[in-house]
């Protein structure tokens, strides 16, 4: 009897306190969360948010803002760094959708659409041509359509075969025998004898493998814009096209050599570079981030070891057209109240002052001339040269749909498949992937 | 002295009282009690629940890129998914991994139970703590470390076979369409084994110890125990274990996305991972298709009441 | 009683190499955390050199605390609310009688149809018409509402195992509906109330994607999201995050060990009475 009665009034008590506690603690949190909620304005200045996932600026934004708040008292900028663009686009496409987007923004594939659908601003009025004119050309053609640039790029990439000087010379391969493809896969399959893979690649996903296809295509065309042609599947190019034909059954040829690791469908993004700092390849195609990453995951020894050339080209003597775009860029809202903050911001961290510092301390590459000309790290500075010298061609595909090209292209990777017919076959994907 | 009332005296009673006369006060208190118990659970559902259902079997009948108006296109998502390779194979990949998971996670969940119950309880105790620790993290954790573990040039899995001579079995666990959906079921049983072995463990201690007694002097051994007394006594619980694992699997979407991708070449796609990729992937390319993710909602979500209601109507006839 | 013994040893033998199954990754969280970075893919799997580093690094380059703090905050209201809910429709739905009762019982068991993430885009826009969007009362909700039928499911099973002659002899003995659930049924339901807890506090604890989604303001992030932002687009600083996974489990085993006692013994319980 007496412990019932204890038994209840304990769970009365829980009852009552729960009951308060949710009121308690609805209002503590309503009055938490109100002063950002909504809106645009906090304590009379105008907020500024800049959305990303840029981890490798992490340390640096802080300190740009800092110094940006401190020259301008009626400004602020709240910056939030995601993880993984898995983890970013959610909650940009939710914010998208409510009509709220943050002022500037990393636009992802969606750059263009976004700038089409009257969702962010037009840079090319916003921050005129002058300001633009020092990005190279392939950071500003891949977010402009129609004569109007969407979005600004932020780290350029380019894509490069890394590889370790000690397994190629051991599989009796010279550092500047590999200047076609021809050659690479002769040297694979020296390689190969000695027990290695001769180039680690990911192709998963399956867009990955675009990376490393699309600039083939620019290398049979010779001609760069040709596959911006293609992504917009404009004036009529199609992935029927001779020319994207001849990449695939170049592409095949490849694959046939044995130049990649078993498995390329299945290896991400992050095993890649594990299977060549492991040296368990030889090579590894893959893009400038490669450094920054190999800095924290790799022994020391093999830091100080490893160098990086260029794609190989398709004929001696011919432009290598190495793949790089920048993949990161930020966009500018066309509709919130405080553009003209955003703007100012955006020049600010571009600014001679800003911009080089900021990317020669997070190692990453500038997409700017001015800036890469002042690059001190040596192996970011070769592969920025590339873009300098011009050899620069896409590889992002950004046109409505283009992504579902890389499906029917997996085959080619996984070893079948018919050059004509998966031709065929990505044409029909993009095409149905477009009507979504 | 309060009188004592005897078993007798309530049954008399309340057996008085079963003459229901609509809104006899009994009636009607329950009736009222009932309806305010679930009034404000029913409020939430309605508004943070139900609304945002019936949104977005709305949005699966448009085409809409998440921003401006949806485009209203009748039924044109569903008959792209019947014409989508991907898609069939997603349905396909779904309903197999979820079909083994749940049968496996049952089985073992009961087997876990009962050796657990049979042990020292004081080691039991421990080893329950175990076996339930994988269940505390969430599932994005179990795929990022089991990811790890199955990589196949630095895993633990391959280098620990190779380290006791086993190199031949060494595989690209997660790369090979033969051996990623046997390896995406060792996760998810990993994951979900203490739960079930929880629930069925607290069922075993409900059941009347006396029952055993009887059987094991009628010369029953222990496995016709189980079979006669165990499992029957457990059917509400497997109802629900069942279930429940059902409504996991078709729902699942983390471990398979962390881990695969969906790959290789969508070999593990199923229907969480596919909706996710065309909403929100990096991979659905510059357009979200949320109209059409939203069909796989609600595909989704049919499967998942066809599931419930067979177990609820399965465990009523166990009633009976 | 040697046949008992038998039993019990043969029992564990089985259990072990599980057991050890189970916890290898976490040993191997563990021994990451505290590895240097460079090591964790070369070195041999156990590390021959341990540092402590990267749990300094959680714990300051997230701003651990105030996120940790926030869970904290946000999973038990969390808890507390969907108790509530949960205890008193699951007992309605198990004990009383009123018209629709099934209907509306499975009506409520949709929300365990719908994924996740499907929702994401609808609360949100649900959320910013409400002006609740990016307040931490907003995310409440949005998990009370959406975990509420799940314990509620659970409760109902529990209470069905509720003898009706106990209520049935307080209904005798007068008193209304409410009285009867406060002063004769809640007492018994130790056991399902700590099952609810233990679930409830682990899902939400756990939860990710809509809280990333629906609050804006970096400050108000529960610990999840914040946690994962250690992992890169192409490289992830695996030992603090190992680290601030390893703070992060401490709570639930917490709980988990307290609620564990006080669910057994009420099962226990539970079996003498009937």
């Amino acid at each position: 009897m007496g412990e019932r009665h204890e038994g209840t009034v304990r769970r009365r008590t829980v009852l009552k306190g729960a009951v308060g506690a949710l009121g308690l603690g609805s209002a503590l949190a309503a009055c938490g969360g109100s002063d950002s909620g909504g809106g645009t304005t906090s304590g009379g200045k105008a907020v500024v948010r800049m959305w990303s996932w840029y981890g490798e600026q992490e340390d640096q934004f802080p300190k740009l803002i800092e110094k940006f708040e401190a020259a301008h008292s009626n400004i602020k900028i709240e910056n939030r760094v995601f993880g993984t663009p898995d983890q970013y686009l959610p909650a940009l496409q939710a914010a998208v959708a409510g009509g709220d987007v943050p002022e500037i923004f990393a636009p992802h594939t969606r750059a263009l659409t976004y700038g089409t659908g009257g969702i962010s601003a037009d840079l090319k009025k916003d921050l005129g041509d002058d300001f633009l004119k020092d990005f190279f050309d392939s950071a500003n053609q891949e977010y402009t359509l129609d004569g109007k640039q969407y979005a600004v790029g932020w780290m350029a990439q380019t894509f490069g075969l890394f590889y370790n000087p000690d397994l190629l010379k051991r599989a009796g391969v010279g550092e500047d025998e590999i200047e076609t493809w021809d050659d690479l896969i002769a040297a694979a399959a020296k390689i190969r004898a000695t027990g290695k893979h001769p180039v680690a690649l990911s192709c998963n996903p399956t867009t990955s493998s675009l990376d490393f296809f699309l600039p083939l295509i620019t290398q049979v065309a010779d001609d760069p814009t040709f596959y911006l042609k293609l992504d917009q599947l404009k004036d009529g190019t199609s992935y029927e096209d001779p020319k994207v034909v001849q990449a695939i059954e170049l592409q095949k040829k490849i694959v046939k050599a044995g130049v990649f690791q078993p498995g390329t469908t299945g290896t991400s993004g992050d095993q890649a570079p594990q299977i060549f700092y492991t040296e368990k390849a030889a090579m590894l195609f893959n893009g400038s981030w490669t450094p920054q990453g190999l800095t924290k995951d790799a022994t020391p020894a093999f830091n100080k070891k490893y160098k990086v050339m260029k794609t190989p080209a398709i004929a001696a003597g011919k432009k290598h057209w190495t793949a790089n775009q920048a993949g990161a860029g930020w966009a500018v809202s066309e509709t919130s109240k405080n553009k003209d903050a955003a703007i100012e911001f955006l020049k600010f961290m571009y600014s001679a002052e800003q911009y080089s510092p900021t990317m020669n301390d997070s190692n990453s590459m500038p997409a700017t001339r001015s800036a890469a000309d002042r690059i001190e790290l040596p192996i970011m500075k070769q592969m920025t040269s590339w873009l300098i010298d011009g050899e620069g061609c896409p590889h992002i595909p950004f046109g409505p749909g283009s992504v579902a090209a890389g499906d029917p292209l997996a085959k080619i990777f996984d070893g079948t498949g018919d050059p004509a017919a998966v031709a065929k076959e990505m044409q029909q994907a993009v095409q149905n992937a477009k009507g979504g | 002295m309060a009188t004592t009332l005897t078993r007798e005296d309530v049954v008399r009673r309340s057996a008085e009282r079963t003459s229901y006369r609509f809104g006899s006060p009994l009636r009607r208190s329950q009736r009222i009690a009932g309806y305010l118990f679930i009034a404000p659970t029913f409020l939430l559902f309605l508004a943070f629940v139900l609304w945002p259902i019936l949104y977005t079997a709305y949005l699966s009948l448009t085409s809409w890129g998440g921003f401006g108006s949806p485009r209203f296109v009748n039924f044109d998502n569903y008959t792209r998914m019947l014409n989508d390779p991907v898609a069939r194979r997603a349905m396909v990949v779904t309903l197999v991994l979820t079909g083994v998971t749940t049968a496996i996670l049952t089985f073992l969940g009961l087997v876990a139970a009962v050796l657990v119950n049979v042990i020292w309880p004081k080691v039991g105790v421990v080893v329950r703590t175990i076996l339930f620790i994988p269940g505390i993290v969430s599932f994005v954790v179990s795929a990022v470390l089991w990811k790890l573990i199955y990589d196949p040039n630095i895993g633990t899995l391959n280098r620990l076979l190779g380290a006791i001579g086993l190199d031949s079995l060494q595989h690209p666990w997660l790369a090979d369409h033969r051996t990623v959906l046997p390896a995406i079921i060792v996760v998810t049983v990993w994951g979900g084994l203490g739960f079930n072995m929880l629930i069925y463990f607290a069922g075993l201690q409900s059941i009347d110890p006396n029952l055993y007694e009887a059987a094991a002097m009628d010369g029953a051994n222990t496995l016709q125990q189980f079979r006669h007394i165990t499992v029957p006594s457990l059917r509400v619980v497997t109802g629900l274990i069942v279930s429940l694992g059902l409504l996991n699997g078709f729902k699942a979407f983390d471990v398979i996305f962390v881990m695969t991708g969906g790959g290789p070449n969508h070999h593990s796609e199923v229907l969480g991972t596919y909706l996710y990729s065309l909403a929100f992937g990096t991979t659905s390319g510059s357009i979200p298709q949320l109209g059409y993710a939203s069909a796989f909602s609600v595909v989704t979500m049919v499967l998942c009441t066809l599931a419930v209601i067979a177990q609820l109507w399965l465990t009523r006839r166990a009633d009976r | 009683m040697s046949n008992r013994w038998v039993g019990k040893s043969f029992a564990t033998f089985v259990l072990l190499p599980f057991c050890l199954l189970m916890a290898f990754p976490f040993v191997w969280m563990l021994l990451t955390s505290m590895r240097e970075q460079n090591t964790i893919f070369n070195g041999p799997i156990i590390p021959r050199k341990f540092t402590v580093t990267a749990y300094k690094d959680a714990w300051t380059s997230i701003e651990f605390p105030l996120h940790f703090w926030n869970s904290l905050w946000i999973t038990s209201v969390t808890v507390i609310g969907v108790l509530v809910f949960a205890t008193l429709s699951g007992y309605a739905f198990a004990k009383l009688q009123f018209p629709f009762r099934n209907t509306l019982f499975v009506l409520l068991l949709t929300t365990l149809m719908m994924p996740s993430t499907a929702l994401i885009i609808p609360l949100y826009l649900e959320l910013k018409s409400l002006g609740l969007l990016d307040t931490q009362t907003g995310l409440l909700v949005l998990y009370i509402s959406g975990s509420a039928p799940f314990a509620m499911f659970l409760m109902r099973a529990f209470f069905q195992t509720l003898p009706d002659e106990l209520i049935e002899a307080a209904r005798v003995d007068g008193g209304s509906e409410l009285t009867i659930f406060r002063r004769v049924i809640l007492p018994l339901t130790r056991p399902g109330i700590a099952t609810v807890v233990i679930f409830q506090f682990l899902q939400t604890w756990n939860e990710f994607l809509i809280a990333n989604t629906v609050l804006r303001n970096t400050d108000a992030l529960p610990l999840q999201p914040v946690l994962f932002t250690l992992m890169g687009q192409y490289s992830t600083n695996w030992p603090a995050l190992t680290a601030g996974l390893t703070l992060s489990v401490v709570p639930v085993v917490i709980v988990y060990v307290r609620m564990q006692r006080q669910f057994v013994a009420g099962m226990m319980l539970g079996a003498v009475k009937n």
